[in-house]
């Protein structure tokens, strides 16, 4: 494995209890605008899974991610990431994000912005350091070639592997990842999840990724959570018993495709507004 | 074969590229010339007064007679203008700064600079030249007070767009608010500053041209007014071709700065 953290003996693995549970979220409601936005959402992400988080628009999946993250104060509720509220845990760098535009820093080569989170976050890094980080990263994404390039010299899929980089170089414990492939066109999104999959192999993190693609989330993910509409709440959760590693045939196998169907029936239901199903 | 085919192909663009530049330049170059020829031919035919309409070549002729004259003039206006706009840049920079970094200062700053700017600043230059006297400051002054604020405005455009996405990032790993306007708000303002800094290089020739209408004992200002009261009006036209010259120049100087400064934002120029 080609990730290691930038202090070998770092305390930062102690932060991490050996609970099943990174991820606890407990009767998390969330206000917005005199909106119900999330309504008692309880969830609980074992460390190392790989969980999607699927709905149809409105139904809060990404605010949700942003409560996880820390960047929306839960109106009711709790979560912890392993035992840390999530704010402190994005601190201790152990909250990797990956949005929907790839938000590279159009002045900086791939590289420099692969690490510039981690330059930020960790002011003990010498420049060196932290383009040898970048670089490792870039190679993890399979862009190794690609580090003196600047952003718009890099196609959307590539920009997107470079967002993910620069998640990456924290070393963090989660990668919550917003639509991270939203903006691609088909073929691009098949071998950027793909990708995605060997990452998550390689480095055993756990991803939480919010999607609004059935095939992404049946491809990708061991747990999916359905979320519905007005308010949103979790209104389903399925297991993807499908076995890793998985690959783009996966799609063609007859369990998938019963999957699929499963998982469409479920978001068909979380169309309807209110307590339905 | 093959060298053939890059030979012709690189012949071809070469071609291609010189007639498109001809092609753009080209229309203003013949509309130039023949404005200048029917001018001069209208004053002669019509035998219109020097000292109303002067003919092209009456003021190539003043302008050759008076050069000396005309080129310490220009070198004293260059200098107003380059200080001028040096010190719109810096101050338009700083305001935009203050305002973006100290939440409050900002608040109470930013609508008077806004009410500020609709005062007719052209207004006050005899006020500059009572408090400053006839030489470089009320000049500097004037500039200042002209130009410093498109650079304050679009700077504060370029820094307050920066994308939400993007600051949760930086919030999510505890970036302070002076990292955040240092390594993000400001590089990425750049594009939208230099295109400031553009249009204040124009508003700082208007400003030293005004400042010296106020009151100035040298300076193109200087030689058109003094002219015109000798209604020796082909050295009028001859100072305001070296004003257009200057203002043309500290324009390109303006775009050029610009490719340095930014070279990542996307070039409109080229078509």
């Amino acid at each position: 494995m080609r990730i290691e953290p930038i202090r070998a003996a770092g305390g930062r693995s102690t932060h991490i209890r050996h609970d099943d549970d990174l991820i606890a979220a407990k009767g998390v409601s969330v206000v917005m605008a005199r909106q119900l936005v999330l309504q008692n959402i309880d969830l609980a992400i074992p460390k190392g899974s790989f969980v999607s988080l699927i709905g149809p628009s409105g139904c809060g999946k990404s605010t949700l991610l942003k409560v996880l993250a820390g960047l929306v104060e839960p109106t009711s509720g709790s979560v912890s990431i392993a035992g840390l509220s999530p704010v402190d845990a994005a601190r201790k760098r152990m909250i990797g994000l990956v949005f929907q535009e790839a938000n590279l820093l159009p002045w900086k080569n791939a590289v420099d912005n692969a690490s510039m989170l981690l330059g930020i976050a960790d002011k003990s890094l010498s420049r060196a350091q932290l383009k040898e980080r970048g670089q490792e990263m870039l190679e993890l994404v399979g862009l190794g070639d690609s580090a003196h390039k600047r952003p718009h010299e890099l196609s959307g899929g590539m920009r997107q592997r470079v967002a993910i980089a620069r998640a990456l170089a924290l070393d963090p414990a989660v990668l919550l990842m917003d639509e991270p492939f939203g903006a691609l066109d088909a073929i691009t999104r098949d071998s950027m999840g793909q990708s995605l999959l060997e990452i998550w192999q390689r480095t055993g993190k756990t991803i939480v990724l919010v999607t609004h693609s059935i095939d992404e989330a049946i491809h990708l993910s061991r747990h999916v959570h359905v979320l519905g509409i007005k308010p949103g709440r979790i209104t389903e959760s399925l297991d993807i018993g499908l076995p890793y590693p998985r690959d783009l045939s996966v799609t063609e196998d007859p369990e998938f495709v019963r999957l699929v169907v499963q998982l469409r029936t479920m978001l068909r239901a979380s169309h309807q507004p209110g307590g339905a199903s | 074969m093959s060298d053939q085919s890059v030979t012709n192909l690189s012949e071809s663009r070469f071609a291609s590229s010189w007639s498109a530049a001809t092609g753009s330049w080209l229309p203003a170059v013949i509309l130039l010339l023949a404005t200048i020829a029917v001018w001069e031919i209208v004053v002669r035919v019509f035998a219109i007064s020097a000292f109303i309409i002067p003919a092209p070549s009456e003021i190539a002729k003043s302008l050759a007679a008076n050069w000396a004259t005309l080129m310490q003039a220009t070198l004293v206006t260059a200098g107003e203008i380059l200080f001028g706009f040096l010190v719109s840049v810096v101050v338009g920079i700083a305001i935009a700064l203050v305002i973006v970094r100290f939440d409050w200062l900002g608040r109470a700053l930013y609508p008077l600079v806004v009410l500020f700017q609709n005062v007719p600043k052209v207004a006050l230059a005899p006020i500059f030249i009572l408090w400053f006297g006839y030489g470089l400051a009320p000049k500097i002054g004037l500039i200042l007070v002209i130009a410093f604020f498109p650079v304050t405005l679009s700077m504060l455009a370029g820094m307050q767009s920066v994308d939400r996405s993007l600051l949760s990032l930086m919030n999510s790993v505890g970036a302070s608010q002076t990292q955040i306007l240092f390594r993000i708000r400001v590089p990425h303002s750049l594009p939208n500053l230099m295109a400031g800094t553009k249009i204040a290089a124009t508003l700082s020739v208007i400003g030293a041209i005004v400042g010296e209408f106020a009151g100035a004992s040298d300076g193109l200002g200087y030689v058109i007014q003094f002219a015109s009261t000798q209604l020796d009006t082909a050295l009028v036209f001859a100072a305001l071709l070296l004003v257009s010259v200057l203002g043309i120049a500290f324009y390109y100087a303006a775009e050029i700065l610009e490719r340095i400064v930014v070279p990542w934002a996307p070039k409109f120029s080229h078509a």
